[in-house]
């Protein structure tokens, strides 16, 4: 029925992600275990989705250390916020086409 | 694969997506209403003394010491101080980057102002009449705080942040203007009460 939506986002679980990733100004990375928190979900989960939206060129994860412990950092990529803007307007669209009267109709 | 694998609704993934947003940035932006109630009080109470201290017309409505008056009000400042470098260095934040950086560089910017304003009074304030000296004290102090708190509104475009801080920069100086009680009265009930307000207009609309 919505063949245009992407696929990649139109998933609840990868949809809150990128949605959260986004609040984010450019240039801005969070760490993983504090993503995690912030969405409730299970780090095998989350993994599962941020790899998926990774293949995709949607976010980038840096792995880095901090002194001995390793850190994963996430962050949305310029091609994964035009994705969410994409996304966002054709949601948008969907509504309006939904809510908008056809001609003749009244 | 799991149940959230099933289709939304435009309407659903659309309040999907306005309820995560919202909950993102309340848990990942720094919460500005311990700044504005710390230095809304510090102004208030240091100001308010020191308003007590100099009278409108030059006599003084209470007692109190000069020395007193100043060490509560810039101590009261450092405190406040403190609390806004805790509020833009987010310990245990869980985000990196730029806006980290620029909070950084910002934090800075209110140490290197005030230390440079701390020298200019020092040195000239020993030239002035007492009441003149407390005045150039509290006016360059003030001088500094407006300016960074305009800056802080073009930095991060929060034109509220602005709008205070231009308006703390009238008031500072109309009241130098007026005189070393006018600048107390002014700074207590303008540029104290104004942050202690909006501080409590922020808790609100942060709680809702």
């Amino acid at each position: 029925m919505t063949p245009e939506l992407d696929p990649v986002i139109h998933a609840q679980a990868r949809l809150r992600v990128v949605v959260t990733l986004n609040t984010l100004p450019e240039g801005d990375r969070i760490a993983f275990p504090g993503l995690k928190d912030l969405l409730g979900m299970t780090a095998g989960n989350l993994s599962v989705h941020l790899s998926k939206l990774e293949e995709a060129g949607y976010v980038e994860i840096v792995k880095t250390h901090r002194g001995r412990t390793p850190v994963t950092y996430v962050a949305l990529t310029r091609r994964g916020r035009v994705a969410f803007e994409d996304y966002t307007a054709a949601i948008r669209g969907l509504l309006d086409a939904a809510v908008t009267p056809q001609p003749g109709d009244t | 694969m799991d149940e959230d694998e099933r289709a939304l609704s435009p309407e659903e993934t659309l309040r999907l997506i306005e309820q995560q947003g919202a909950a993102a940035v309340h848990r990942l932006m720094p919460n500005p209403v311990p700044h504005y109630l710390a230095w809304g009080v510090a102004w208030f109470v240091g100001f308010g003394v020191l308003f007590l201290h100099h009278g409108l017309a030059g006599t003084p409505y209470a007692p109190i010491p000069i020395g007193v008056a100043l060490a509560l009000l810039f101590g009261l400042m450092a405190l406040a101080m403190l609390v806004s470098a805790l509020t833009m260095w987010q310990l245990g934040s869980p985000v990196r980057g730029v806006s980290q950086e620029r909070g950084v560089m910002y934090g800075f910017a209110w140490s290197f102002g005030f230390f440079a304003m701390w020298m200019i009074a020092v040195r000239f304030g020993g030239h002035l009449p007492d009441p003149e000296r407390n005045l150039l004290w509290a006016s360059l102090s003030m001088m500094v705080v407006a300016i960074l708190y305009m800056a802080g509104g073009a930095i991060w475009l929060i034109r509220p942040m602005f709008v205070f801080g231009a308006g703390l920069a009238v008031l500072n100086a109309v009241g130098t203007a007026a005189g070393p009680g006018w600048h107390a009265l002014l700074m207590s009930v303008g540029a104290g009460g104004g942050s202690v307000a909006a501080g409590l207009v922020l808790r609100r609309r942060l709680r809702r």
